[in-house]
Formats: structure tokens, sequence, C-alpha cells
């Protein structure tokens, strides 16, 4: 009963998946402990144990649940978003409203502001309830913009009072005649911000995707990615595939047609509660394949998506004609990247598919850093573990962190790598890092840079043009300092603190 | 997929009232009459079930969400008197955490994993501890999780506060698809003086008695076993009473709306009641005065 669209509230992440968000040693270790402990994963064999989650005993940085569903609601086009928190709740609105007009020159909307408002809860609010506020702020988003969906973000302060926000939705939804969405997000109910994205999936599987699709679109196809351009309609054209990109900014017509797909194909797998439930609730197959990162990963995602798709007779001229326009360019990439070491810093399985990126061409990689890990996804597919198959295809990472970015730790982590340039993901953490390292980092926002064939070729060349910053990357690191003790300092295992502590109080780690 | 459709019940009333023991005796003669039933405490003490499982205790399903990583609803379903499955919420220490916020966990993991349906119950009974005092202690009565709601009170002026909170909480809820009042149980009935002041209390905020059940030390003695009166004395007149009350809750179908008192009706209302009171206990104490003075003359 993993996906329950009865319930407003979606089951998160740790319950349904088994998350982490702490977690050190050997990549092929961590894939077989995953497999042991919850199975539908690669074949683990007897050797496997129990996984384990680290302690640790401070936290330097994190983010929030409420942050990425506030995000991805502001983001569907012609919605307005009510956080239903505290002011501080809304802080987060700076970035969003940055990320929106982004999005909307690149999408082509009408560049302005996203409609964003907040019931600004206090003390009286908290004594007294919320929800009249909510109805009043629900109004005057209504009244302000007309807008085509209203979501409403909960926040740990209404989550606690117990606040109805159920009830206020669906009264107001009838009376004004406009979608009214709950999002439960509140921030503690998930030790990872990724559960964010499955609030905000359920959301648009329980009242934005068309209930009755009729007849299928036998030429279409969802693609749920992080967000960022279409990689994905010169590829997949070829095949006849008309592409339904959601999440990442997405608008109304495009989510209610997710049910009229013929299958879905998730880029990132931390995302792919949606292409399960559309699966479940409304027959539109998930593709289960490795995520398109490397040559070889990619030729088995097209034949899995004509093979669902019905259109295994044209996948293979597809596919050799990539390879051909690919194979002198990539050489050349190859060659120009020979000896390189990098490093991999990004959210699981958008991590594990540039390790198989910078595995694909040629760079070695011996540590990466994962923002949490799931062991299982909602499908239990094991055709679906990328860092199964990346540890399978290219050999092992025998320094794997998963840690929910704290920094100390990925300083650590750098330090023992000490790779040639690192490619991370929400760059704001890592990039400034890295820079006063000395070392030349790649940061990726809009996420589909490294997929496909193409990929290689975007990635390897990105990382061409950060690796001549050396010299002014080793100027700044010159210049800088870190607050850490030396002791810190001188660590090269993320986890020591924690070992350090296991010795003194009773922290063993937490065994699922 | 479920066929049936299961009845939603939540019992509320105040702390002490007989809540526990009325809704295990409910529950017991439910099971009884070839029902499926689920009794569903909603107290951090955990004990509501104990009288269903010979005064157990079982592990309460915040227990379970906080010892493990990944709790299955099913570890939280315990089989207790005729098979009736038995769940506690639990609930922090007394002082800390926030009780409320514990029901709505509670109920959630059991709804998301869609356990109801699984088990084709016929009733789900949920034991709420006290008066909705908070949006957490109101979630048995908001949309989806009960059908009708019945509270439990005695004559006590105190019970009876309780009760009107309920109405109140009952209503403010009612125009967004919530639970709706089924009736009062009267209990420690043992006047008929107690009997008039209820009476009274449902007439005015249009609501209706659905058994009077008499304070009886069957219950206790039964109580004392770890056993419901049900279970421990069958053949008792108290069962029967028990039975009595199963049989119009499980034939009632239609709840209403309430009418509670506002805070200075309630008052002026009590108030008189207290005065008729005060009246017959003085008119009783002057009358044993009289006989005493007649014991021994003058």
């Amino acid at each position: 009963m993993a996906i329950n669209l009865k319930s407003s509230i979606v089951e998160n992440r740790e319950q349904r998946l088994g998350t982490i968000i702490r977690w050190e040693g050997s990549a092929a270790q961590l894939v077989q402990d995953s497999a042991f402990t919850y199975g539908g994963q690669v074949d683990c064999g007897c050797t496997g144990k129990r996984l384990c989650e680290e302690n640790s005993p401070f936290t330097q940085a994190s983010m929030c649940a409420e942050c990425i569903t506030a995000t991805q609601a502001i983001l569907v086009q012609g919605a307005a978003l009510i956080q239903h928190s505290p002011i501080g709740c809304a802080s987060s609105q700076a970035f969003t409203c940055r990320y929106y007009r982004d999005l909307s020159v690149q999408r082509g909307w009408k560049v302005e502001d996203p409609h964003s408002l907040c019931t600004n809860l206090t003390e009286d609010d908290m004594v007294f309830g919320g929800v009249a506020k909510l109805e009043r702020t629900i109004r005057d988003a209504w009244t302000r913009h007309h807008p085509k969906v209203i979501f409403i973000a909960t926040s740990c302060a209404t989550g606690i009072i117990g606040d109805d926000v159920d009830s206020v939705a669906q009264r107001l939804e009838k009376e004004l005649g406009v979608k009214v969405i709950p999002l439960f997000c509140e921030g503690f109910r998930a030790k990872h911000w990724s559960t964010g994205w499955d609030v905000i999936e359920h959301g648009i599987l329980r009242q934005l995707v068309n209930k009755n699709p009729g007849k299928k679109q036998e030429d279409l196809i969802n693609v749920i990615h992080l967000g960022g351009p279409d990689v994905f309609t010169p590829l997949l054209s070829q095949l006849g595939l008309r592409i339904n990109l959601v999440m990442g900014g997405n608008d109304l017509d495009k989510l209610s047609a997710l049910s009229e797909a013929s299958a879905t194909v998730t880029m990132c797998s931390v995302l792919s509660y949606l292409a399960a439930g559309l699966e479940r609730e409304y027959g539109v197959p998930e593709v289960k394949a490795t995520l398109p990162y490397g040559i070889q990963a990619t030729d088995e995602w097209l034949r899995e998506i004509a093979r669902i798709t019905h259109r295994e007779d044209r996948v293979e001229a597809v596919i050799a004609s990539e390879h051909a326009k690919l194979e002198a360019p990539l050489k050349k990439v190859r060659k120009a990247l020979a000896g390189k070491k990098g490093f991999v810093a990004a959210g699981a399985a958008f991590a594990h598919g540039l390790m198989a990126d910078l595995r694909e061409l040629g760079v070695e990689v011996d540590g990466a850093y994962s923002f949490h890990h799931d062991p299982t996804y909602d499908s239990n597919d094991p055709r679906m573990d990328m860092l199964a198959y990346v540890v399978n295809k290219y050999g092992d990472i025998p320094n794997y962190t998963v840690s929910n970015d704290q920094q100390f730790q990925a300083y650590a982590a750098l330090q023992r790598s000490k790779p040639d340039f690192t490619l991370s993901r929400h760059g704001g953490n890592m990039a400034l890092l890295t820079a006063r390292l000395g070392i030349p980092t790649v940061p990726i926002f809009y996420s589909n840079d490294g997929l496909g064939y193409q990929g290689l070729l975007t990635i390897g060349n990105s990382v061409l043009r950060v690796l001549p910053r050396k010299t002014f990357l080793d100027d700044i690191a010159a210049h800088s300092s870190f607050p850490y003790k030396q002791w810190w300092l001188d660590q090269t295992d993320p986890y020591a603190l924690t070992k350090l502590m296991e010795r003194e109080v009773d922290a063993d780690p937490v065994c699922q | 997929m479920s066929k049936i459709t299961t009845k939603k019940i939540a019992i509320y009333g105040k702390g002490g009232i007989g809540k526990s023991t009325t809704t295990s005796n409910i529950s017991a003669a439910l099971v009884e009459a070839g029902y499926k039933v689920m009794q569903f405490g909603c107290d951090p003490k955990s004990d509501s079930t104990n009288t269903l499982r010979n005064g157990e205790y079982i592990p309460s399903v915040l227990e379970l969400m906080r010892e493990n990583r990944r709790v299955d609803a099913h570890q939280a379903i315990f089989r207790g008197f005729g098979g009736v499955y038995c769940v506690e919420a639990g609930g922090p220490q007394p002082g800390v955490g926030c009780a409320g916020r514990g029901i709505i966990s509670a109920v959630q993991l059991l709804k998301q994993q869609g356990i109801f349906e699984e088990l084709e119950l016929d009733y789900v009974i949920f034991d709420v501890l006290g008066d909705v005092v908070c949006g957490g202690f109101a979630v048995p009565i908001r949309e989806g999780i009960a059908d009708h709601v019945f509270t439990v009170s005695s004559a006590d002026f105190m019970a009876i506060y309780a009760a009107n909170n309920l109405f109140r909480g009952i209503l403010s809820y009612s125009n967004s698809g919530g639970a709706l009042l089924g009736g009062v149980i009267a209990n420690s009935i043992n006047t008929p003086f107690h009997r008039e002041i209820l009476d009274d209390f449902v007439h005015r905020t249009k609501t209706q008695i659905m058994e009077y059940i008499p304070r009886s030390l069957t219950v206790t003695q039964a109580e004392l076993q770890g056993k419901t009166t049900i279970e421990a004395a069958p053949q008792s007149a108290q069962a029967a009473i028990y039975r009595r009350l199963a049989t119009r809750i499980a034939a009632h179908t239609e709840s209403t709306i309430p009418s509670p008192l506002s805070s200075s009706e309630l008052r002026i209302w009590s108030s008189g009641w207290a005065a008729q009171l005060i009246e017959s206990e003085r008119a009783l104490l002057s009358k044993e005065a009289e006989t005493v003075e007649a014991a021994y003359g003058n």
C-alpha cells in the first residue's frame, strides 16, 4: 500500500523506501546492503548485511521538504501557492522567484513574478487555529490572481496544531470552481528534503491528472525530470514519440495528459513516485530501465522505451545513427580528459548517473558524495538500480559517502579524493567549497545536461571548460581558510566525528 | 478492495467517566454478535483495549514508530476477546511532546496503509481521550475517519461540559463533511434525578440518549479480572444493558448536528440544576435530621 491516493497525505520516503541520509563505505557494499535489506533490487547473494545508517553529532546545513514542494508547486504555470506557515517558511520565495523568472524565459512563458502568498501565522494562530486565516488567504489568492490552480503547502506549525486543511480546500474548491490542492509537506515528517517531490507528485496524481483518460495517445511519452531544457525530443522523436515533459515547470494541460500517455520515463529515479502512481492508478506503464547515462545504458533505455511503446523495428537504426554521430567527438573529449580524476556530489540517482558519465568518458572516480540514498524505489524493480549498474559495469567506487549536504563532511571527502574537478548539484554549497579548496567545479542546476549520448559531450565539454581555471582557483585557495580545528582539517574520513563519538557515547548506527 | 462498508464510530468523553469500559463492552458485544470489529484507543495511556485482552497492554503505534525505521501497521494490530482487533495509538509521556500530533500520526499510518479496508471490518471504534482540546484530538471527527460520534457522560456537570465542548467541535466540522453526533451514552445513572439532568441536556442540545447505564459492582469486578463485563459476567443484567446499547449503535444510521450551549447558557443551565440539587439534598438532610431527632427524642 505504498501509494494510497485515498489519503491526502503521502507516506514518507523512509517508510516507503527505507531512505537514509548518512552512510560511508564502498558503493558496492551499499548496493549489497540495500539489496539485502529491501530485496527487489539486484541479487545480492548471501553476503549482504542489514543496511545501517550512521549517526552524526553535528549538522552544518540542510534543506526542507516544504521548500521542494513549494518550489515545484509555484513552477506550475498559472498556479498560486499559499504557504500556510509562519512567515519564515516564505524566505524560500526569493529563490523560487528567480527560478520561475529564469524558467519563464527558457520556456517562452510570460516573464513575471510567481503568485506566492503566505498566511503569516503568529502566536495567536497557533493557539486558536489558523484555518480561518487560510480561508481568507485562499480568497485573496483568487481575487488577486484568478489562478488556474491553488496549492496549499502546510508547515511544521500547522501539522502540530492539526489544522484541518483538507476541509477548507475541499469547500473552497467547490465554491470557487478551481482546483485547490493541499500539500502536506511538514518538514518534520521526513528527514530528507526529497520527500517534497513525493508530496507534490501525490497532489498531482490525486487532483490534476485526468481521471478519465479515455483513448490513450499512442505516441505520447511522459518524461519526468528535475528541470531544465528538453534534451529528449531530439532523441525520442526519432522513434516517432512526442514528449510530455513534466516537473520542474509544467502547465496544467501537460499534467492532465499524464494519464493519456503510452509510457512514463523518469530521468532521476528519486522522482519516480509519480511514474509508479501513473502505472498503478491509470495503467500507464513505467519504463523500468537504467537511467540513460553512458552509451550502453542509453542503448538499453531506448530499447526498453521502444519495447513498451511498440517501436522495436525502429530503435536499432536510431541507436546506430547516434553511435556514429557520437564516435568522433567522444574520442576527442576522452583524449582531452585522459588521466583526470573527477568527484561527484549530487542527490542519489542523479549522482549515480553523473558517475556513469565520467567513467564512460574515461575519467577516474574514486569518491562520490550523495545527498541521500534510496535502497529501493516505488516500483521495487532491480533494473532501476543505477548504482548497482555503475558498480557492475565500471567497477566499484571505494569511497562513497551519503550525507545530507553537510559541508564539513564534503570537505573531508574532497581531501581524501583530491580530484582534478567536481560535478555538483545544489552548486551553492559545493561550488564555494571546491573553489576554496582550489578545485575546479561544474555546478549543475538544470539537471538534464548529462543525459543520453549527447550528454556525454555536454558534461565532458563542461569539464574541459572549467579545468583551465585551476591557477585562478589555486589563488583563491591560498587566500581561504576554514572554520575547523586542525584536527578536522587533517581528517579524510567524512564520518571521523561519528566514529569518535561512538567511542565516547552510545551512538551506534541505526540498522533497518 | 473491501466490499463491506465499515461503520466508523468515535466515542468521546471526559477522562475517568468510563469511556474505555463502555467502548470495550460495546466492542465485545459486537464481536459476540458476529461482527468484525476494531477498537482503536486514542489515549497516550494506551489502556483502552486492556479489558479485551485480559488486562494486557499492547505495543502502541507510536511506540513502534519510535523504535522502528519503517512500520508495517499490521505489527500494531492485536487480537482480543472474540477476535476483536485491538490498536492503541499511544503517545508521549505526560508533560512532554504533543499527544494531539500523536493521534494524527497514528491514525494516518493505518489510513495510508489501507488497514481499515484490508481487514474488511464492520466496525472501527475510536476511543478518544477526554475532550476535543486541540486539532489532534479532533482528527477522528474530521472527514473520512469516523461517521458517527457518541459521547459518554455522567450527570456530573464537568462531564456535561466536556460533552458540550465535543458538540462544539462537531458543529464546527459539520459543514465540511465531518462526523455527526449519534447521541449520549449516559453512564453511572443510579437515580431518577441523574436521568432528569441528562434528559434535559440532550433535549436542549437536540440529541438523544443511547442508553442509561447504571453504576454496577459487576463492572468493577470484571475490570479487576482484566475483562469486560460481557466476557466476565455474560449473564448479568449489566451485560444485557451493554448488549442493548451495542444493538442500538449497530442499528443507528442517522446522526445529526447538535446545538451546543454557549458558555453563558451552560452556566445558567447548570446553576439552575445546581439550585434544585441543593434543594433536594437539603430536603434529604433535614429529613435525616428529623429522623435522628425522632430516634433520640427529648
